[in-house]
Order: structure tokens, then C-alpha cells, then sequence
């Protein structure tokens, strides 16, 4: 008896089926493959090898030296690695003022008020500038005595002396916060006006009649109803704030500030790397900084990821 | 390795418009009028106030710029001298001809310039306006604005090679994030096959990382492997591609209907033309928002190209602009110059481009 003819065209389907399966997996990998390849070389096999090179000592001319834990153990007694991370963490405080000045602003420019756009748009402007350009304008605005401040308050005869801003030891990094803060205010001021612009006027027109006063309408609704926005700032410019970098080397020419008082560890690790070319210590500090930032990442990353879902 | 700023890490899909306010108030009636007026002084002067403190530090440094001598702008028991007025105004050869007879002229293709004299307009206006002005209740504020500097900076340093290193690097960081970004994310959104899913959260979770981590090693390969030293392609290439791209557009795709993507597969086209032709169009959006953020990464991306770059000529803006300041010791006023060519351009494309601008660039933050 003959095979109903049936049987084998099944069979031709299912082996076309899996022949397709395969094609389309072969495709889809090539359409990654670009992408993947520069990852795979700039960013996958550079992270295992910075830990790597963290047990290590190397100078690009020999060999990587293996060492054990060495770097981590002269990291702890390293007193300018514990000045930067103190730096670090003081930088910190850059966060909750821009949180309270740019909702602040964002409120201000939320208002239907006649030429208010020409406002937000000069107020975003040094977001794309160079950190480079704003870290020299700021060095002419600081200047010794006849920059902006100083000329203006000293002809003012509000000061004697003029203010030692990038000069002294116990200024510079709060000078150079100050900056930060200007530049980062405009930007994350048009996060939270988005926010804002999204709080239904009717939850306001609530509040109002059940007597709150504006200060409470803000309080009880603007803040609840941009939550999700200020977790989002809290957490990208407390990453930037320990990442910062241009703003320092500009600031105080590269040296990380009279005595390493600028001296954070994003700046160490250039140092130790680039200019000592200590690569393996520089490494271990780069994981240090690492771990550090992995706290906030892993929260951004999971904020990115809820938000997506919620699309 | 990433350029990503974190500040800029997340453009999006909010869309402020920073062009017109929410809602046109109503014709009011005279009192009303007001008493509205009354009570959006107090917003305009809080508005105001901030935008001095914003606009303050970038005027401070253009009046820098225009300062014929090194004199300081505030000087002790006079007026601040913050009203610039035209003096010695041109380009080009012969400013020290017209500082002594008070103007220069040898224009290109003249007969003078044929003769060999250096080309060059300069006249200086000071002692004309400063009849103008004298006695007025301007003249203490009042100085002779000059372009000598601008002229200095834009001849003794290379600026507008900076300028072309960057514009090139910026294009080519631009190019290849679209490409392998807009290549990649097809797939991991509009394919069923093995590994998607893991391959993207592979993807993904190098977003945590940050870049300072792979930092060294790259740079190791840059200098040791790669020959990146004193390159333009070596501040490229390590960025070309980009996780956080590569999200961002197969969330783009993910909005594309999948009937028009099976519809083209009936039809018998291919993987690749379906991707071309019917998806790159449709993704433009995202492309633009991408290309934005890209390229404001890599125009702004300082330490990079700090570690590369030996070779002067090949200095992009950023590195230029900070040797400034050694290359002309002790002269800010040039050194000014050179921050206001550098700045100006990038702020008239944003304010061309704004909408797009902070829509690339904002968060995409549900409130």
C-alpha cells in the first residue's frame, strides 16, 4: 500500500518550518552583529579586563604584573583615595538643591504667562553647552579680583578682601558644586515641567475647594503627582554627581584643586591612571567607583524598565 | 565604552512644548487686567532674576571678549565700564597700521593687494563715537568695543580646524550609533528566535556600568592594539555603538504594527529591504532623537579625546578650548573670544532646534 502522499508533504512542511526557523535566526543575529561587535570590544571584554587589571600592576610598557588584592589593601591606606571619596559623597548634596530648584522653576514657568517659553529656553541653554566652555566662563566669573562677584561686590564696598572662590582650600569644591548646579538646574527644570504638565488641573481645583492654600495645593498635589519624576532626577544626578569630572579638571587646571581639596575619586582615577600610568591601582579605583554607583544604576535601570513596561 | 552623560541618559517620548504656554489667558477687562498684572509681576520678577543668573556669567564673558586692553571692567571708585560702543572694528592684516593712523584698508583683489600688502579692513570708530558720548550720562559706562581678539584667537589657534575635528567626530559618533543601534533593535522587537531576550537584557544591563569602569582598559587597547593615538577614527570608533540606543529604538519599533511587517514578508521581500524601506522611515522619530543625543554627547566629550590627542591639528573643540588658556597666558580677553566662538553656534542650533532639542533630550518621565 502506498503512503498517502499527505505524509511526506507534512514531512516538507515541518523541515521548511525548522529551514526558516533557522534562517530568521541566522538573520536576526546578523542584524546584531554590528552593534554587538563594537560592544563585545569597547564594553564587554573592557569590563572583565578592568577587573582584572585591578589585581594587577601595569604601566602600558610591561607586562601586567599580578599582584592579588594588593590594590585594594594600599587603597585603604591611601589617604588622598578616602579625601576623594569623601569629595565624592559631598558632591552628593548637589542633588536635593537641583531637585528643589529646578521643581521650584518648573513650577514658576508652568504658568500661562506671556513670553514664558523665551524664559525656559534661555533657562536651558547651558545644558548644551560645553561643561568645558562653562567651566572657563565660570573662571572668568570667579576671578581674583575683578571678576563678575569679585569686581561687583568689591566696587559695591560689600566686601574688603575679594573671595578666594577656586583659591582656597575650603572653597573650591563648593565653587565648583555651585556650577554644577547652574548648569544642571534648566535641564532637569524641563523634566519636571513635563511632570507637571501632566497633574490634572482637576485634582488642584479639588484641592482649592477643600481649602488648601497655594503653598498646600503644591505640597499636596504637585509633589505626590511628580514622584516618579523626582525619583528619576534623584537618582541621574546623584550618578553625575559622582561621575563629575570636566568641571574640576577645568577649574582648577588639572591639579584637582589647592592641596587635592577638589579631589574626587572620578578625578583620582584619572590621575592615578593617566598621569601616574599607575593602570592597575587606577583600575581598582574604578571598581571601587564602580560599586558605588552600581547602587544608583541598578535603581535607574529598574526605573527605565518599569517605566517601559508601563508603555 | 559609553559617552552617555547621565544627565542625558533617558531621552524620550515626552513631548513639552516650550514653544506657547498651556492655555491663553482671556481677554480681561481693565481692572482685571490689573490685577492680573499685579500679580504675574511677581513671577516675571523671579523669572527675571534667574534669568540673569543664567544669562549673567555668558554676557560677563562676551564683554571680555569685545575689551581693547587688559584693564579690568570694575575698577575701584569708578562705574563699572559695561556699555560697549563700536572702536577698533575689522579683520584680517594691518591692525597695528590702523591703531597708529587710525584705519587700514587693502581689500583681496585690490591693486594694493596685488602690490603685496597684506589684506585687511580695520578703522577704528573711537574717536568718532567718543564725541558722541561725551558728556552724556553713558560716558563712564561707556568702552570702545574692539574684534581684535576675535581676530587673534580665530588666526593664532586653530579654532576652525577644532571646529571641523568635531563637526567630523560628531558625524561619524552619529552615523554608526544610527546604524548599529537602528540595525540591532529590529530584531530583539520584531523577531521571534533563539536568545532574544537574553541578548537584550545582556544588552541592557551594561547600562549600569559606568563608562569610567572600562575607561582603562580601552584606553590600553586605544594605545597598545589599536592605534587610536592622534587619530579622528580613534574618537570615533569606541563609540559605535550604544546600549542605551539600542533600547531606545526597539521601543520605537515595538510601536510599529506587525501586520505591515508579515504583510512585506508575503510580499517576498527580505529581512534587510523590509528593514530599509518600510521600518527606517517609520522610525524617524526615534532616529532623530537618538541622533540628537548622540551628537551632543560626542560634541561635548572631553576626557576621550583628552587621552587621544597629542597632535594639536587634531584637537576637537572641547580640547582646544582648554589649552586656551595656555596658549594665550594671561590674555582672557582672547581666551574669551575663543569660549564665545565656541558657544555660540551650538546655542543658535538649539535655539533653532528646540523643540526637538529638549524633546531628545528631556526625560521621559511619567509624572
Amino acid at each position: 500500500m502506498a503512503m498517502p502522499a499527505y505524509v511526506s508533504n507534512q514531512e516538507t512542511l515541518a523541515e521548511g518550518a525548522q529551514r526558516r526557523k533557522r534562517r530568521r535566526l541566522v538573520t536576526a543575529y546578523l542584524f546584531t552583529l554590528p552593534a554587538m561587535s563594537f560592544l563585545i570590544v569597547f564594553l564587554f571584554i573592557p569590563l572583565f579586563a578592568a577587573v582584572y587589571l585591578s589585581f594587577t600592576n601595569y604601566n602600558l610598557l610591561t607586562a601586567p604584573e599580578w599582584v592579588g588584592t594588593h590594590n585594594y589593601s594600599r587603597l585603604f591606606d591611601d589617604p588622598l583615595f578616602w579625601r576623594g571619596l569623601r569629595n565624592s559623597f559631598i558632591y552628593l548634596i548637589c542633588t536635593p538643591i537641583l531637585i528643589v530648584l529646578s521643581i521650584a522653576l518648573a513650577i514658576v514657568v508652568n504658568r500661562p504667562l506671556r513670553g514664558v517659553s523665551a524664559f525656559r529656553a534661555l533657562y536651558y541653554i547651558p545644558a548644551v553647552t560645553s561643561i568645558v566652555a562653562i567651566g572657563m566662563i565660570f573662571e572668568f566669573v570667579f576671578a581674583e579680583p575683578a571678576g563678575l562677584i569679585n569686581g561687583a561686590l568689591l566696587s559695591l564696598g560689600w566686601i574688603e578682601r575679594p573671595i578666594n572662590f577656586l583659591t582656597h582650600p575650603d572653597s573650591t569644591l563648593i565653587s565648583i558644586m555651585f556650577v554644577t548646579v547652574w548648569r544642571g538646574i534648566g535641564f532637569y527644570m524641563i523634566i519636571f515641567l513635563a511632570a507637571l504638565q501632566s497633574v490634572p488641573d482637576e485634582l488642584y481645583e479639588a484641592a482649592a475647594i477643600d481649602g488648601a492654600n497655594k503653598l498646600k495645593q503644591h505640597w499636596y498635589v504637585t509633589i505626590p503627582g511628580i514622584r516618579a519624576s523626582i525619583i528619576f532626577v534623584a537618582i541621574i544626578s546623584s550618578i553625575s554627581a559622582l561621575k563629575v569630572f570636566e568641571e574640576i579638571w577645568i577649574m582648577t587646571n588639572a591639579t584637582g584643586g589647592l592641596l587635592d581639596s577638589a579631589l574626587t575619586l572620578m578625578f583620582y582615577l584619572y590621575r592615578q591612571g593617566f598621569i601616574n600610568l599607575e593602570l592597575g591601582y587606577a583600575s581598582a579605583i574604578a571598581v571601587v567607583f564602580t560599586i558605588i554607583t552600581l547602587i544608583f544604576s541598578i535603581a535607574n535601570l529598574r526605573f527605565l524598565e518599569r517605566n517601559t513596561d508601563a508603555s | 565604552m559609553q559617552a552617555n552623560n547621565p544627565q542625558e541618559v533617558m531621552p524620550a517620548a515626552v513631548d513639552v512644548d516650550l514653544s506657547r504656554p498651556r492655555s491663553r489667558p482671556r481677554r480681561l477687562t481693565g481692572m482685571e487686567r490689573f490685577k492680573s498684572w499685579l500679580s504675574s509681576s511677581g513671577w516675571y520678577l523671579i523669572m527675571i532674576v534667574f534669568a540673569l543668573i543664567t544669562a549673567l556669567p555668558f554676557l560677563w564673558t562676551a564683554l571680555m571678549s569685545v575689551r581693547p586692553t587688559s584693564a579690568n571692567i570694575f575698577q575701584t571708585g569708578r562705574p563699572p565700564q559695561i556699555i560697549p560702543y563700536p572702536g577698533m572694528i575689522g579683520w584680517g592684516d594691518g591692525l597695528s597700521t590702523a591703531r597708529r593712523e587710525g584705519e587700514y584698508i587693502v581689500l583681496p583683489n585690490s591693486e594694493e593687494a596685488r602690490e603685496g600688502r597684506p589684506v585687511g579692513v580695520w578703522r577704528n570708530f573711537e574717536p568718532a563715537m567718543r564725541e558722541r558720548i561725551e558728556g552724556t550720562a553713558l560716558e563712564p559706562l561707556a568702552f570702545p568695543a574692539t574684534t581684535a581678539n576675535y581676530h587673534r584667537v580665530w588666526t593664532d589657534v586653530e579654532l576652525p580646524r577644532y571646529f571641523l575635528n568635531s563637526i567630523i567626530v560628531a558625524a561619524g559618533v552619529v552615523f554608526l550609533q544610527l546604524l548599529t543601534s537602528s540595525l540591532a533593535a529590529y530584531p530583539l522587537a520584531k523577531m521571534q528566535f533563539a536568545g532574544r531576550d537574553i541578548l537584550f537584557y545582556v544588552i541592557l544591563s551594561t547600562l549600569i556600568f559606568p563608562e569610567q569602569l572600562t575607561l582603562i582598559p580601552v584606553y590600553i587597547m586605544a594605545v597598545n592594539y589599536l592605534g587610536f593615538v592622534d587619530t579622528l577614527h580613534g574618537l570615533i570608533i569606541p563609540f559605535g555603538a550604544n546600549a542605551f540606543g539600542i533600547f531606545l529604538l526597539r521601543q520605537t519599533y515595538q510601536s510599529i504594527p506587525n501586520e505591515l511587517i508579515e504583510a512585506a514578508r508575503i510580499d517576498g521581500a527580505s529581512e534587510f529591504g523590509i528593514w530599509w524601506r518600510i521600518l527606517l522611515p517609520l522610525i524617524r522619530p526615534g532616529l532623530a532623537t537618538l541622533a540628537i543625543f548622540s551628537f551632543v554627547g560626542s560634541w561635548n566629550n572631553f576626557l576621550w579625546p583628552l587621552l587621544m590627542l597629542r597632535d594639536t591639528s587634531l584637537y576637537t573643540l572641547p580640547v582646544g578650548l582648554a589649552f586656551l588658556e595656555g596658549a594665550f597666558t594671561g590674555n582672557l580677553r582672547t581666551v574669551a573670544a575663543g569660549i564665545v566662538i565656541a558657544t555660540v553656534p551650538i546655542i543658535i542650533v538649539f535655539l533653532m532646534f528646540q523643540r526637538h532639542f529638549i524633546k531628545g533630550l528631556a526625560g521621559a518621565v511619567k509624572g
